[in-house]
Parts: C-alpha cells; sequence; structure tokens
C-alpha cells in the first residue's frame, strides 16, 4: 500500500508504541497510559462534531459522563455485570445526543456553542440533584466492579489499558471508515461551506446529526471504560470545564488531523499528570498552549492535510 | 407532464419591502441553452437563490417537470437533478481539486448509513466508481494535474472550472450557471463557450446568467432579459439585442460590461 499517507504512517506509530508501553512500565505510569488512551477516544469522538462536521460543541463532556454514569448505575443499584453494561453505555448516549441536539442542530457557531454548553449545565444539575435516587448526588457513584469473564477478573491495571487500548483502536478504524467515506465527506463540506454543500445535496441537518450520534456512541463507550479504571464516577469529571477541554484539545492540536488530535490529548491531560510539579499550575499551562497555539498555529499544532484520495487519480500530479 | 423543463409562473421576491423579483415568468424547454441577462442588481442571482431553494419566493409558483418545488430545501432539489455554480465563487478551499469534485457524486453514491463506520463489499465498489466519474471529469476539464492541490490555491479561471466539474459530478438535468466568464480571459471564455456546448451535447439542459455580451449572444437560444426583477424583453439572441427597451436599460444602467 503506497498510499498510505504520512500521517497515518505516524498514527501506527505511535499505536505501536502504546501497545508494547506496558511492559517498559510500573502501574502508575500504566495508569496515566489507560486515561491517556480513553481521553483519546473522547477527543476523536469530539473531533468528529467539531473538527468534521464543524459544529461548536462545548457539552461533550455530558456524551462522555452519560456513558460513565449508565455503566455505574446498571452496575451498583441493578446487578448488571460490566459486560452487559457496554452497548446501553454506547446506546443511551447515541439516543439522547439525537433528542437533545435535534432541536438545535440547526443554530450556528455561537449559538450551538451556548445551547451545547447548556445542555452539560443540565446534565450535571440532574446529577447532582439525584435524579430519581441513581446518580447519587454529589458523591456520585462508588463500588463499580471489576470486568469480569467466565469467572476471570480483570482487575489489574494492565487489563484496564488494553481494553482502553482496543477502545481506541475502535474509534481509529471509525475515522478511518468515516473519512474514506461518504459521510465523511459530506461533513467536511458542510464545515467548509454549507451553501456549496447543500447545493450539491447534502441536508445539513442529517450530517450533522450523523456525527453527534457517532461521537456520542464513541464518547459513551469511553465514558464506561473511565467508570470501571476509576470503580466510582461523580459529576466533576463531567462538567464543562471538562468540555471545554475536549473542544480546546482539538483545535488545539489541529482539527481533523490524527496526530494533532493525540498531541493536544498529551499536552492537555498527561503532561500535567507527568510533571507533577505541574499538576496545580495545570490550567495555567492550558491556557498559555490554547493562546500561544491560536496566535502561532490557528489552525492546531498539527493541521489536517486534505487530499485522502485513490493513487490512480495521482498519476498526472507533478 | 409538462413540455417545459423548468417553469417559472409570476414569481416574486422581497427583500424587507425592495422587490428583488417581481411577477417573473419564464419557461425553460429541455435541452436548452437559456440566457438570463439584464444590468447589475436586476435580480438575477436572486431569481436563481429561488430556484435551487436557497430562497423561498413569496409568490408564485417555481414548476419542475411540472410539478411546483417552491420551497424545497436546496439538498432536496439537488437530488430532484438541478444543480447550479455560485457568482461568487463557493470551493471547499482547502481540499483538494478531487475532493471538491467528489462532493458531487454524493447523491449518486450508494453508501449506507453503516459505512461511515464499517466498510463492506459494495462500499468498495461504489467509493471506487465515484472516483472514477471524478477522474473522468477531471480529465475532461483538463484538471488531472491539480487532483491533490486545494482548490483554493488555483487560479480563478480553474476555480471556475472546478465548480462546474463538481456540479456535473452530480448528472444534473438542470445546469445553473451563475456568470460562468466573470473574471475569465478571453482565451479561457472561448474554451468555457465549447464546454458548455459540449456539457448540452450530453443532454443537460442550461440555464446560465452572463454579462459578456458576445458570448450570451453566440451560445444561448433563448434570452429573458431582467430589469429590477420583472421580466422587460425576451426571445431569441438577434431579436433581445436589438429591442430598444433592452438597449435602454443598459444604457440607464453604467455598467454593462464588467
Ligand atoms: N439576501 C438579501 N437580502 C437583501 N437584499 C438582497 C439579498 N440578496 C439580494 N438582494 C438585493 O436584491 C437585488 C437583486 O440582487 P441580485 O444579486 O439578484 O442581482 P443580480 O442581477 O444578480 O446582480 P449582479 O449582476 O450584480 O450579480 C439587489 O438590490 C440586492 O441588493
Ligand atoms: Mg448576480
Amino acid at each position: 500500500m503506497k498510499n498510505i499517507s504520512k500521517n497515518s504512517m505516524i498514527a501506527f506509530g505511535l499505536l505501536a508504541i502504546m501497545g508494547v508501553f506496558p511492559f517498559f512500565a510500573n502501574s502508575a505510569w500504566i495508569a496515566i497510559g489507560t486515561t491517556f488512551l480513553v481521553f483519546s477516544a473522547v477527543a476523536f469522538s469530539q473531533d468528529i462534531i467539531l473538527g468534521r462536521a464543524g459544529a461548536f460543541h462545548m457539552g461533550h463532556a455530558a456524551f462522555f459522563g452519560i456513558g460513565a454514569y449508565t455503566t455505574a448505575i446498571l452496575n451498583v443499584h441493578f446487578g448488571w455485570p460490566i459486560l452487559a453494561t457496554w452497548a446501553p453505555a454506547v446506546i443511551i448516549p447515541v439516543v439522547i445526543a439525537l433528542l437533545v441536539t435535534g432541536p438545535i442542530i440547526h443554530l450556528r457557531g455561537d449559538y450551538l456553542l451556548v445551547a451545547t454548553i447548556g445542555i452539560n449545565i443540565v446534565f450535571i444539575q440532574i446529577l447532582e440533584n439525584d435524579l430519581f435516587g441513581l446518580t447519587g448526588g454529589p458523591n456520585g457513584i462508588f463500588g463499580i466492579e471489576v470486568i469480569k469473564v467466565f469467572g476471570f477478573e480483570f482487575f489489574e491495571q494492565i487489563h484496564m489499558y488494553y481494553l482502553a487500548f482496543i477502545l481506541l483502536g475502535i474509534t481509529l478504524f471509525i475515522m478511518k471508515s468515516l473519512d474514506s467515506s461518504k459521510f465523511g465527506r459530506a461533513m467536511f463540506y458542510i464545515n467548509k461551506d454549507d451553501i456549496a454543500a447543500q447545493s450539491m445535496g447534502i441536508s445539513i441537518r442529517y450530517y450533522k446529526l450523523y456525527a453527534f450520534a457517532i461521537g456520542a456512541g464513541i464518547a459513551g463507550a469511553a465514558g464506561s471504560m473511565f467508570a470501571v479504571q476509576y470503580s466510582a464516577v461523580s459529576p466533576e469529571a463531567f462538567n464543562v470545564l471538562q468540555s471545554i477541554m475536549f473542544f480546546t484539545i482539538v483545535l488545539v492540536g489541529g482539527s481533523a488531523s490524527l496526530p494533532g488530535v493525540l498531541i493536544g490529548t498529551f499536552v492537555m491531560f498527561i503532561l500535567p499528570e507527568i510533571f507533577r510539579e505541574f499538576e496545580t499550575a495545570r490550567y495555567l499551562v492550558f491556557g498559555v498552549a490554547m493562546i500561544l497555539t491560536m496566535i502561532l498555529r490557528p489552525r492546531g499544532i498539527w493541521p489536517v492535510k486534505f487530499g485522502n484520495i485513490p493513487s490512480f487519480l495521482k498519476k498526472d500530479v507533478k | 407532464m409538462s413540455e417545459y423543463l423548468l417553469e417559472i409562473k409570476n414569481v416574486s421576491k422581497f427583500f424587507y419591502g425592495l422587490t428583488a423579483i417581481d411577477a417573473l415568468s419564464l419557461k425553460v424547454k429541455q435541452g436548452q441553452i437559456y440566457g438570463i441577462i439584464g444590468p447589475n442588481g436586476a435580480g438575477k442571482t436572486t431569481l436563481f437563490n429561488c430556484i435551487t431553494g436557497i430562497y423561498t419566493p413569496e409568490e408564485g409558483e417555481i414548476l419542475w417537470k411540472g410539478k411546483d418545488i417552491k420551497g424545497t430545501p436546496p439538498h432536496k432539489i439537488a437530488e430532484l437533478g438541478i444543480l447550479r455554480t455560485f457568482q461568487t465563487i463557493r470551493l471547499f478551499a482547502e481540499m483538494s481539486v478531487a475532493e471538491n469534485i467528489m462532493s458531487g457524486r454524493h447523491i449518486k453514491s450508494k453508501q449506507k448509513w453503516y459505512n461511515g463506520l464499517i466498510p463492506t463489499p459494495a462500499y468498495y465498489k461504489d467509493e471506487r466508481e465515484n472516483w472514477e466519474k471524478v477522474g473522468e471529469l477531471m480529465e475532461f476539464f483538463g484538471l488531472s494535474q491539480y487532483a491533490t492541490t486545494p482548490a483554493g490555491d488555483l487560479s480563478y479561471g480553474v476555480q471556475r472550472k472546478i465548480e462546474m466539474a463538481r456540479a456535473l459530478a452530480a448528472e444534473p438535468e438542470l445546469l445553473i450557471l451563475d456568470e460562468p466568464a466573470a473574471g475569465l480571459n478571453e482565451n479561457e471564455t472561448i474554451e468555457l463557450a465549447k464546454t458548455i456546448r459540449e456539457i448540452r451535447e450530453r443532454g443537460v439542459t442550461i440555464m446560465m446568467i452572463e454579462h459578456d455580451m458576445e458570448m450570451v449572444m453566440s451560445l444561448t437560444e433563448y434570452i429573458t432579459v431582467i430589469n429590477f426583477g420583472a421580466k422587460i424583453s425576451a426571445g431569441v439572441p438577434a431579436f433581445v439585442q436589438d429591442d430598444p427597451i433592452v438597449v435602454e436599460a443598459y444604457i440607464g444602467s453604467d455598467d454593462e460590461d464588467e
């Protein structure tokens, strides 16, 4: 395959490194690695909505949280095994995303931004007010079990790491499918010029909702994994600040750019973990990175390169 | 079914009290190259925007093969087979030329909703066929060498070609061109006229707005002249050209040719 792009080669390289990483790391590092994988999946799902469809969505932590709480509630309150909660942890965020973004999907730019922040705030209020006695209020839910398959318990950190690794792999597979299908392209067309896109027969509503549905589904799956990794969920992990973080990762890393989003996640979530003394200044790092990137590289640290076309069309290109 | 492909009947469009189109009627026959001319601000682009669903006229009917399509959203208009180019070029500037043209294949692509998540054998076939179509169009318009170049990096003349290729990729029945020769040099204009004829030979009906009188007069078979939103004259080019009302309208406005 000679038409593999430079970007996907870099992505494969990074994946290979992450695949062997646990063999060279202690469990604290593996835990950081797991967080990186989970947050990367969420960042990529944000990137489908923001980087591809161009929808200014600042409430993504809500879908991440819905996935996490679905697993937590079904496991702790209803005794479902974790494995059985996976499907609902994907489907429920998708359905809710379609229901709540359906009426606001026609909003543009800043209006959509405000509306999606609203969605996130309402979600946090529901959690904190212990809806139906299920969400556990401000403290959240504790005591989420580990994954069990045929009596085998996935209790070690390295197990979570590889599960998260598989999740990220599936996410990347979906992104690849999306980008090389009419669905991903339609999102880019809408993003770049919505009038032209419509005039070519592309329904803005359909493809934006499609982006939200996939984005929410992936975020939900990541949320489920997050809940199991920490064996607890609480509202502050899914508040607007987290949404801002996911939004920023995409813009700072580079919209619709695979390495860009990975770099963004690394800078925003992992660097502060690595340099412990940074942790208190975590938001300072964010802030400075955001400002500098927007001034110096307004399209992101590693901007996307278009031109993802079959090689037989490139024969006349000089 | 009507003998006309497109019929505009008494269409009016108002913008806050301004009458942009004033009870306008016209009929386009299958296979015609139909010209719309008129001074700046006459309402020509607004008419095209009404046909393509960007605007909904307040009054009148727009009949496509005898069926009223007024109020149909733009993406549905494209599905009906009405495709357009824009007066101010609207390309997906950062995307490659091939990807731009591929957007025209959107409505022809048979990919299923789950192909955005997972490829299937039918998907690979569909994807291949559509890219091949893009390849053919790039060859037809002499764009193959720019396949991977971002559309926004290319010259005005080339961008106009990309817009036409993109619209044609959707295999339209009616192709609507809003000032296709604007910004082109003389050679490019001659080449464009030839291309438009070739497109018609493929069975595509063409409606075009154009300020380049030489081109309109030599290319179109029927012309409607609009001034202040209303039709002031209509007929074959030779008739319209000598119609005193038309001459008057163009002298009255000082910007016949830009
Ligand atoms: N969206 C809009 N809102 C308000 N007024 C508009 C709008 N679009 C067009 N107009 C007005 O309607 C009138 C017709 O404009 P239109 O663009 O259709 O003219 P045109 O014949 O295409 O002119 P040109 O040859 O300069 O392209 C103008 O007075 C214009 O200012
Ligand atoms: Mg105009």
